[in-house]
């Protein structure tokens, strides 16, 4: 038993976006037809077996860094008025981190804001984890970087910016426990922001720079907002 | 940021020489590219070099990257082409052994699987993955990739017709007559019942 209208009629089945629903036409002669019936039956168990692909996970691989590394050793526009800024965000991102870490508690008040280390952990664990931190970078920051870096989170925490305070709560909203796992997650989710808050600051930059520091008033705000030594722009 | 804005900044911050921004980027997409390239040379070596190719095709033509087009359509372009040039080279190489010119078969045709000599595995000693892959090796490149795009990549008759420069109604063809004969390998080696 065979229908002369089978190889037409499945292969304008699957033409269909496979999620629809086959053509009025389509189903009519389905309906009616054993024959095709069970040829597409045996179609769509041959696509199902294709479908139980499991993703594999994709071996270690060094993701082209090297390369990119290499490549990338002295970028052009991180030299200049920037180098001395571009790790502001990292400082920034540690803090915060460190923040989360050990489970630090903020204090609103009428004055402002003040933000103290909870009693667990203590400073043998903060040590650690900065010195993992360190690590994880050293590759990337110079020994005068780390230093910059150093004072710049010695100046975020004195000042206790208030932006990166209210992100700061925002995200502990929304991970109450830090546990390992979602501390990964935390961590990205900082670095992205690092990310954003340079290509602000350039963007802001390049426009002081078009607008040939005709607004001072700007350049002072884009230093309060890096907490940049505010005594070495003219008042 | 919706996914296609994130791939943007990504790229942009990659451009401008963040090594986080590239790895991140290079994270969103290789699984997707490993798997396809499992499935497409069934092996995992072979994979791991489709995968390395398509991302070192991708680091050096970032930069003509345009963000008029989605960034998982383009590297999807890219890993078609590079599994393109791949079977290519394969076949140059068992060509040349045979002492044939080959220049009369279809560089798209030529399954690499055909020349080895490992016997093709009974299916139905096979499941999961490894099922898939062993069906999928019995195809011709270009119906490999017909399903590759339209079942696991789940892209329409109109985006592969463009990516394989063929028409609409030739990419509909081939892959109902893809899916025809890896129902007729199932049968014959008593995968379906
Ligand atoms: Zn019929």
């Amino acid at each position: 038993m065979s229908c002369p209208k089978t190889p037409h009629l499945l292969q304008e089945y699957f033409a269909e976006d496979l999620s629809s629903r086959p053509g009025q036409e389509i189903q009519k002669h389905l309906d009616q037809c054993a024959h095709c019936r069970a040829e597409l039956d045996l179609l769509l168990s041959t696509r199902d077996q294709l479908e139980g692909w499991q993703e594999q996970s994709v071996p270690h691989w060094d993701r082209g860094m090297e390369l990119f590394r290499r490549e990338h050793r002295s970028p052009a526009q991180e030299q200049g008025f920037f180098a001395r800024w571009q790790w502001f965000p990292t400082a920034a991102s540690f803090a915060m981190l460190c923040l989360m870490l050990f489970n630090t508690t903020i204090v609103a008040d009428g004055d402002g804001v003040s933000i103290s280390f909870g009693a667990a952990g203590g400073e043998a664990q903060i040590a650690r984890a900065m010195e993992q931190f360190s690590e994880q970078f050293s590759e990337q920051f110079s020994e005068q970087q780390q230093l910059e870096r150093e004072a710049l989170v010695a100046r975020f925490e004195a000042r206790q910016d208030n932006n990166n305070v209210q992100l700061l709560e925002a995200v502990m909203q929304q991970s109450q426990q830090a546990t390992a796992e979602n501390m990964e997650l935390v961590y990205s989710y900082f670095e992205q922001q690092r990310l954003q808050d340079l290509q602000a600051m350039r963007a802001g930059y390049q426009e002081l720079l078009d607008s040939d520091y005709q607004t001072i008033r700007s350049l002072q705000q884009l230093a309060q907002y890096v907490s940049y030594d505010d005594t070495l722009i003219p008042q | 940021m919706n996914a296609i804005d994130e791939d943007d900044a990504l790229i942009a911050a990659a451009l401008k020489g963040s090594a986080y921004a590239w790895e991140k980027l290079v994270r969103r997409y290789e699984g997707r590219i490993y798997n396809l390239g499992l499935r497409l040379t069934g092996n995992s070596s072979d994979a791991m070099d489709l995968m390395q190719e398509v991302f070192l095709g991708v680091y050096r033509n970032l930069h003509r990257f345009r963000g008029d087009a989605k960034f998982s359509s383009w590297i999807f372009r890219i890993a078609h082409n590079k599994a393109v040039d791949m079977n290519r080279r394969k076949r140059l190489m068992t060509v040349s052994s045979w002492g044939d010119d080959g220049d009369s078969v279809d560089v798209l045709d030529t399954v690499p699987g055909e020349s080895q000599q490992e016997p093709e595995r009974q299916l139905n000693a096979l499941q999961g993955n490894e099922l898939v892959m062993a069906m999928l090796a019995r195809l011709p490149l270009s119906q490999r990739l017909i399903v590759e795009l339209k079942i696991f990549q789940g892209l329409t008759f109109e985006e592969i017709a463009g990516l394989q420069d063929i028409s609409e109604n030739t990419a509909k063809t081939r892959f109902y007559s893809a899916l025809r004969k890896l129902k007729v390998q199932l049968e014959e080696d008593n995968v379906l019942s």
